[in-house]
């Protein structure tokens, strides 16, 4: 026997003023990490402070990736339902990694990086296999 | 100043529709305080560790503790994702240590079914960083941990049929086991035959969503003796870790650096160089088949890379050189998130005692390991015991 629970739907704002120029970025095609001028250490995701306390600028990504990671979920949450199986990667570009959607990938794939909005309307990070 | 664990109990895992979670708890909290032939008013401080947010209780840990008769003792919740069980133990192990508390009692419990699969996946696909993983690529649980598997078959060659084998050899001892979710064998053929979940891992590779509690009682050996408990199982020592939320952040996908630090630091402490050797049996995380392969290399009971070999080996299995997961592990006995760490200690308690019934594992050093991992690494916990 069962009684059900009042429905109750969460959402919430998410405050990414620090981390603006990424989202915008990633509109415009870019995808940006953080480097700290103090001590250099790069930062994916990017982060507008670093540890160290020094300031950072913000850089664009444009090298090659490789794949160093990846899944392809056919198992789908709530959130994706709009979504046929999809494919999350992990490729390092450098001194970062960064997550991302592709395509046909395995481990050690070359990787170019791209940026588009999904079908729920969310813009994020594509990997198209060099 | 030693700890021992002088009750524990553990309720039937998986689809429980019969109760709310108090309810559960309360299953496994009887058992226990019967162990260890004491009442409420025995206990001065309890820590109740539940992930929530898939059953109806979002402030759980008040309803458990007045269900279970604790009131006005604690409860303190603790939350560690999947490795809750293990914070439970850890958080009653140091309020003994400190004095703040002489007799503790640590419950885990999660109610996993009162939600539909995709909602436990969205939940689930939360252990990470939300922002900057689900939100944008939809991870899910088993996703993370079958980029690891990707990872490690690119590396050393690990096989799905290695994958596979995890799974038989959980099967295989959960089905002797009558608080088991599966109470049943598989064979390689049925594993490998099953559909993906997410690439590379399929549906025999995954712990099922259960249900479940356990809870252990804890005291000071000065309290032991006191009470003249005569059946004790010391915790000889705890080693804790933990890794970044992003995965991106990682230093490699072939292993976990939490698991590796909670090892050495207990390992340590404990004086144990040579695991294999030195204990009994050990309860590690196999959440999913890669991270039972994943545990035997960061624990050391193999080198990097050769876990596949160690299971294809037998020396994990019943009767093997180091018995692993002997109830069943997550994969089969059933992974209710906070009740895990907890049953992990069930286990090795029923096991130095000699009380396994058709589980037993030989005796010869009176030492086990339980690992804990809490989401992918993000925690992990791992602990020596001793009779």
């Amino acid at each position: 026997m069962f009684i059900e629970s009042r429905e109750l739907v969460m959402k919430h704002k998410i405050p990414v003023a620090k981390t603006s120029k990424y989202w915008q970025g990633l509109e415009e095609g870019k995808v940006y990490k953080t480097v700290c001028r103090n001590c250099g250490r790069a930062h994916y995701p990017p982060r507008a402070e670093c540890l160290c306390g020094g300031e950072v600028k913000w850089v664009e990504i444009d090298e090659e990736g490789v794949v160093e990671a990846f899944t392809v979920v056919y198992a789908i949450p709530r959130g994706f339902e709009w979504s046929k199986p999809y494919t999350i990667a992990i490729a390092r570009f450098g001194d970062i990694r960064v997550m991302g959607w592709a395509e046909n990938v395995k481990v050690g794939d070359k990787v170019a990086i791209k940026t588009g909005k999904d079908e729920s309307g969310v813009w994020k990070v594509y990997f198209e296999v060099v | 100043m030693r700890v021992g664990i002088i009750g524990v109990g553990c309720s039937k895992f998986g689809r429980r529709d019969d109760v709310t979670i108090q309810e559960l708890s309360y299953e496994a909290v009887k058992e226990a305080l019967d162990d260890a032939q004491l009442t409420q008013d025995d206990i001065e401080l309890s820590i109740v560790g539940c992930v929530g947010t898939r059953s109806y209780e979002l402030m759980p840990a008040v309803p458990i503790n007045e269900y279970c008769g604790f009131t006005g003792k604690g409860p303190m919740r603790v939350e560690a994702a999947c490795a809750t069980g293990s914070a439970a133990v850890y958080t009653a192990y140091t309020s003994i240590v400190s004095g703040v508390a002489d007799v503790a009692i640590a419950i885990g419990v999660e109610k996993m079914t009162e939600v539909d699969t995709p909602t436990s996946l969205a939940i689930g696909g939360r252990g990470g960083n939300y922002l900057w993983e689900f939100h944008q690529y939809g991870t899910t649980f088993p996703g993370y941990y079958a980029m690891h598997a990707s990872a490690h078959m690119a590396e050393f060659g690990t096989t799905e049929k290695q994958l596979a084998m995890v799974a038989v050899k959980a099967h295989r001892n959960a089905a002797k086991n009558p608080k088991a979710h599966f109470q049943k064998e598989i064979t390689i053929e049925d594993a490998l035959g099953s559909r993906y979940i997410t690439y590379p891992l399929k549906l025999y590779d995954c712990s099922p969503i259960s249900d479940g509690s356990a809870a252990a009682v804890m005291a000071s050996e000065e309290k032991i003796r006191e009470l003249g408990t005569d059946d004790v199982v010391w915790i000889e020592s705890v080693g804790y870790g933990s890794d970044t939320s992003n995965m991106t952040n990682r230093e490699s996908f072939v292993g976990l650096k939490a698991s590796v630090i909670a090892a050495e630091t207990t390992y340590k402490k404990a004086g144990i160089d040579r695991p294999v050797e030195q204990l009994d049996m050990a309860t590690v995380h196999d959440c999913f088949t890669i991270a039972e392969i994943m545990a035997y290399e960061d624990l050391g009971f193999c080198r990097k890379g050769e876990g596949g070999k160690f299971v294809e080996s037998g020396e994990s299995d019943l009767g093997g050189k180091l018995p692993v997961n002997t109830f069943g592990g997550l994969k089969a006995k059933g992974h209710p998130l906070a009740a895990t760490g907890v049953a992990m200690v069930y286990e090795v308690v029923k096991q130095l005692r000699g009380e396994a019934g058709n589980l037993q594992i030989d005796l010869k050093n009176y030492r086990a390991l339980t690992h804990n991992v809490g989401g992918t690494g993000h925690f992990a916990f791992v602990m020596i015991f001793g009779r």
